[in-house]
């Protein structure tokens, strides 16, 4: 056989083995006993076909949960994207002071999410979270609020909390893009008149859309899979009020030991995932393939003119 | 007053409120860590504190076993670097120098694998660390973290191997140099600051990891930093956050502090490998 002669074979296949293997055989094992009777102490019982799938889309919790991810997806995904953009516009012109306001935007990104949601939930206690005491010291409230006691605000917080610290990264895709825009396009439409909203509009928006797409794609996987924010700050609570499927998984295999429950779930959600991430291979293979051919900013060109 | 003061205060000013709520945790921090207990509860809540208390650093080490837990980071996350190096730059070097058949198939596998969350399998990874008996060692998240982070590196790698010229190796195949000494001698010491700048990411990766920490480590002597500072927080009707908040300062500030520095290169990698 040709390919074990082939070098680049044996030099790939470590990487391959290892990777397919921590991340297939869960796959393999979630799939089978999603499809089991599983004891609370996960011995597997039998074949019990869809019924754990049964159970879970005629649990109010998870339905609660699931609508509850997508507006957590949504909000969180949207916001990043209307505060990254013109930051990273700001951050790519030149101005006093860029090289700490770069700094200080991206913060966020190199503390772990843990810890970032730990602080948070201090600052915004009920009783001597500094939140309050700021807000007390302009004036804004007359006594403390307690931030995370009721499931509407402490949602709230949270996805607020997803958007500051998604903004990081976000900025960077978008800086990326921004340094990789042909200058020559600006001095042509500033020969031809057009004002600095024209340029945005006609020229910067266009060419910045492959990555506010992949933005767009890597922000929805990672917010819809992020456990930490919740998890630390309200842990779901209360009432289960600020569960996402996420944290909802987690509980059930973990707490309430439903390993068949949660291994449905599992897989349901392996399945998104999975559909999102084809959608960013397809997005990131296709923008290789444009890079192949050196005219990018060709047809936008023209409609500036 | 010139259109650059003019633009600096504007943006500026435009930042800010973003800006402050960045920093507002950094505050918060800083703040709780050095304020001595009996000022941590008093009404109404205040910024201000009597003076500074760095007996919490020495009583908090103590306490939540601050030293054990840094050691168990250290060496998950440069144990977990390092295998993903060993595993991902020879693999990083067949997809920048070789053509080969699949080659296109490979990098989609590993965009898909990058996707994967440690969430969406965290269970059957933990049946499979029950399987081995690696729950609550810290080399269940060895072999994970470096498999999480191997799509990561190798793209990474490839895009930095990529700008290395491929005449300086072929040079020295005609003056007579074997494959071996050719990537011995020239290309991986052209190739060391692009691997130090990814080892260096993957390890703050690893060192920030908390989903299969949390789930994989089940007493205190294995747990991690995040797991450590996150059970002093969990489930506790009293929360001692003059310490939770010295421990998360002493976890963190050194991190962020690293990753500032080498953020430029984050942007680069971003543009030229995730991306491009």
């Amino acid at each position: 056989m040709s390919v074990f002669k082939s070098v680049p074979f044996w030099m790939i296949l470590p990487s391959f083995l290892l990777t397919f293997f921590i991340i297939g055989y869960p796959i393999l094992d979630l799939s089978y006993t999603s499809l089991q009777e599983v004891s609370r102490f996960g011995l597997l019982r039998g074949f019990n076909g869809i019924q754990n799938y049964v159970e879970v889309l005629n649990d109010p919790l998870f339905v609660a949960s699931a609508w509850r991810t997508l507006i957590w997806t949504v909000s969180v995904v949207v916001g990043t994207i209307l505060i990254s953009l013109p930051v990273a516009l700001m951050l790519n012109e030149d101005f006093a002071g860029r090289g700490l306001a770069r700094i200080i935007i991206m913060l966020p990104w190199s503390i772990s999410l843990t810890m970032t949601a730990v602080v948070w939930r201090w600052g915004l206690n009920g009783r001597a979270g500094l939140l309050n005491a700021t807000l007390m010291d302009v004036g804004l409230i007359d006594q403390p609020i307690e931030w995370l006691a009721t499931a509407t605000l402490a949602f709230t917080v949270e996805i607020l909390v997803g958007i500051l610290v998604s903004i990081p990264f976000t900025s960077t895709i978008f800086l990326g893009g921004l340094s990789s825009l042909p200058q020559d396009a600006y001095e042509a439409a500033r020969v031809d008149g057009a004002t600095r909203w024209e340029q945005f509009r006609y020229i910067t928006l266009p060419l910045m859309k492959p990555f506010m797409n992949i933005a767009v794609v890597l922000n929805v996987i990672y917010v819809f899979n992020s456990l930490p924010i919740i998890w630390v700050m309200t842990e779901g609570g209360p009432a289960n009020g600020t569960d996402i499927l996420v944290t909802y998984l987690y509980k059930l295999a973990f707490r309430f030991g439903q390993i068949g429950k949660a291994s449905a779930i599992s897989l349901a959600m392996f399945f998104i995932l999975f559909i999102f991430t084809l959608l960013y291979v397809w997005l990131v293979m296709r923008n290789e393939n444009d890079g192949d051919d050196e005219d990018v900013g060709v047809e936008e060109n023209e409609v500036v003119q | 007053m010139t259109p650059r003061a003019k633009r600096s205060i504007l943006y500026w000013l435009l930042m800010s409120p973003l800006m402050i709520a960045i920093l507002f945790p950094f505050g918060v921090m800083f703040v709780t860590a050095f304020r001595p207990r009996e000022e941590l509860w008093v009404y109404p809540p205040t910024w201000s504190f009597s003076e500074f208390r760095w007996l919490n650093f020495v009583e908090m080490w103590d306490k939540v076993n601050f030293g054990q837990a840094l050691i168990n980071s250290l060496y998950v996350s440069i144990t977990s670097t390092l295998l993903a190096l060993l595993i991902g730059i020879p693999a990083a070097y067949a997809l920048s120098r070789f053509r080969f058949k699949g080659k296109g198939l490979y990098r989609q596998f590993l965009l898909v694998t990058q996707m994967m969350s440690p969430i969406v399998l965290v269970l059957g990874l933990f049946r499979l660390m029950v399987y081995f008996g690696l729950v609550n060692s810290p080399n269940s998240l060895v072999f994970t973290y470096a498999a999480f982070n191997l799509a990561f590196t190798i793209w990474m790698l490839q895009s930095y191997f990529s700008t290395i010229p491929r005449e300086l190796e072929e040079a020295a195949k005609i003056d007579g140099a074997s494959s071996f000494i050719s990537l011995t001698k020239i290309f991986l010491p052209l190739a060391v600051p692009a691997m130090a700048v990814t080892a260096i990411f993957t390890f703050i990766n690893s060192w920030n990891e908390f989903v299969l920490a949390l789930t994989m480590l089940r007493s205190q002597e294995s747990y991690t930093l995040t797991v450590m500072v996150f059970a002093q927080v969990a489930g506790r009707y009293q929360v001692e956050w003059h310490h939770v908040m010295a421990a998360t300062l002493l976890a963190t500030v050194p991190v962020a502090i690293l990753f500032s520095w080498l953020q430029r290169y984050m942007v680069r990698g971003m543009a030229i490998g995730a991306v491009k």
